[in-house]
């Protein structure tokens, strides 16, 4: 009983953490922005680190809907709907969630080892004792170039992905490419993107809060950076489920409101 | 104590140690991402089927189709990746440094033994428990929710299950966790073996274990679900 409570009481206290770094660096980016070169660089870095784990990634997670669906698909003989059902899936929900699992291992383990590096090295306080901001020369440029960069490569993934359930579709289920494609505007429609598209936003976001939060608070040698680096990890993929929940759940809601009934 | 010696191949004090690390310690995150994607899986799923059929009579049973198959299992892999991959990596990569994997070579006994195999068959055997546990609340939410989202009461869901998945998909499932188990320690261990030295030696170990125990996951589970396509 003491225990579940001791818990609970620090997963308030993890999002309060989250929360107030994100605002402190909503701050810094309204009154004290950074040079514009600092990000542009963070976005090329990461989005070269990721490219290639991205696209694969994705190619897998299309092809693993495809082949779930074929299976479904041939009881009721309707492999002609396999393209549209199957990217839509993947679009919609599976894509997004599986993908951002990816890059907040690739990404986030990745800023939060070199954030907390630098910090048990000092030279974060050295950056300090020079008179600068940390806040706004280390930080902010991450965050900004992260929410960019994976916004773009949850994108890139989702359409690497129909690629793999064309591919897929083809191999397996002798589904030609032309109609794999065919079916996919009658299924999916600019809501169903623009849900995706959101959930990827989303997405960004919480990965760029959580990665930079961890490594910037990490103490303690290299057995700090490691424990910094797992729980990155942990807390990340646990705020993409939660968030991937609510973003379906309140998509849900504004699409009943917008058709008004 | 001349049968305590170090040099056996399996330590079952360390290994339960390890299990307890690696499925208790992972047991609530697991249960809770896994039922909050089986919620995502339900109302999405109605939405499609809405599109296509024009009603979502099939719900609950596709549902628990893509639950059985794909969803609990993948969800609890990648889960245990960052959690536990990366945990091993950190621990190994840190002995590393601190040069205790040398004092254990000095003393005779081989590092690869008395770290890596106590964390594989923890890890196997951690995961096929937590698949089967992930599985049931997985359904149990997916009831729940299209019991008062759907208005499907669990009675129907439970039928439409009959009909579209049976045991064996179960023991599929169990299967593909063994095989995620027994990469996700392999793949650390190696990382966490080659580490090189100082804070940013171990942060690298992690990530590149992270990373390329997410990927192997994702790859050896569409090779399993193109395998067992064969047998459904």
């Amino acid at each position: 009983m003491m225990r579940g409570l001791r818990g609970f009481i620090q997963i308030i206290d993890e999002i309060g953490k989250a929360l107030l770094f994100l605002s402190e660096i909503i701050k810094t980016l309204l009154f004290r922005p950074c040079r514009k070169s600092l990000v542009f660089e963070q976005i090329w870095h990461v989005t070269v680190e990721s490219f290639a784990t991205t696209a694969m990634a994705g190619f897998f997670v299309g092809a693993i809907m495809a082949v779930q669906f074929t299976v479904q698909m041939k009881e009721f003989g309707a492999l002609g709907y396999l393209g549209g059902l199957a990217t839509s899936g993947t679009f919609r929900e599976v894509g997004p969630l599986l993908i951002a699992f990816m890059l907040s291992g690739k990404i986030g383990a990745f800023t939060s080892a070199e954030l907390g590096t630098m910090r048990v090295t000092e030279q974060i306080d050295a950056i300090r004792c020079l008179g600068a901001d940390p806040m706004q020369e280390i930080i902010l440029p991450r965050f900004l170039g992260i929410i960019v960069s994976s916004f773009f490569l949850l994108f890139l993934g989702l359409l690497m992905s129909v690629f793999g359930g064309m591919f897929l579709g083809y191999s397996l289920a002798g589904v030609n490419p032309e109609e794999y494609v065919r079916h996919i505007p009658t299924i999916i429609t600019a809501p169903s993107i623009a849900t995706g598209l959101v959930k990827c936003f989303t997405f960004a976001v919480v990965l760029a809060t959580i990665c930079t939060q961890k490594g910037f608070y990490a103490v303690g040698g290299a057995k700090g950076v490691g424990k910094a680096v797992v729980s990155t990890a942990v807390t990340t993929m646990i705020a993409i489920v939660v968030m991937d929940w609510l973003t379906s759940f309140l998509g849900e809601v504004f699409l009943q409101m917008a058709i008004g009934s | 104590m001349a049968t305590k010696s170090p040099n056996r191949i399996i330590r079952w004090k360390e290994t339960l140690e390890q299990l307890h690390f690696i499925a208790n310690g992972s047991l609530s995150i697991i249960v809770f991402c896994v039922c909050f994607a089986a919620i995502v899986t339900i109302i999405e799923s109605s939405f499609h089927m809405k599109i296509v059929i024009q009603n979502d009579s099939m719900v609950p049973g596709f549902a628990a189709m893509l639950i059985l198959r794909e969803l609990a299992v993948v969800v609890t892999a990648l889960l245990l990746t960052s959690r536990v991959g990366a945990g091993i990596a950190a621990e190994v990569g840190t002995m590393k440094v601190t040069e205790q994997i040398d004092a254990l070579k000095m003393l005779g006994i081989p590092p690869s033994t008395y770290l890596v195999i106590p964390r594989l068959i923890a890890c196997i055997f951690g995961t096929m428990m937590l698949v089967v546990v992930a599985n049931m609340a997985c359904l149990l939410s997916a009831m729940v929710v299209s019991n008062s989202y759907l208005g499907y009461p669990p009675a129907i869901f439970l039928t439409a299950m009959r009909r579209f998945v049976q045991f064996q998909d179960l023991i599929l499932a169990v299967v593909k966790a063994a095989v995620f188990g027994a990469v996700i320690p392999l793949i650390s261990c190696y990382f966490g073996f080659r580490c090189e030295a100082g804070a940013e030696g171990v942060g690298r170990a992690t990530t590149n274990s992270v990373v390329v125990g997410s990927i192997a996951v994702i790859v050896l589970d569409f090779v399993l679900s193109y395998a067992f396509s064969y047998l459904y």
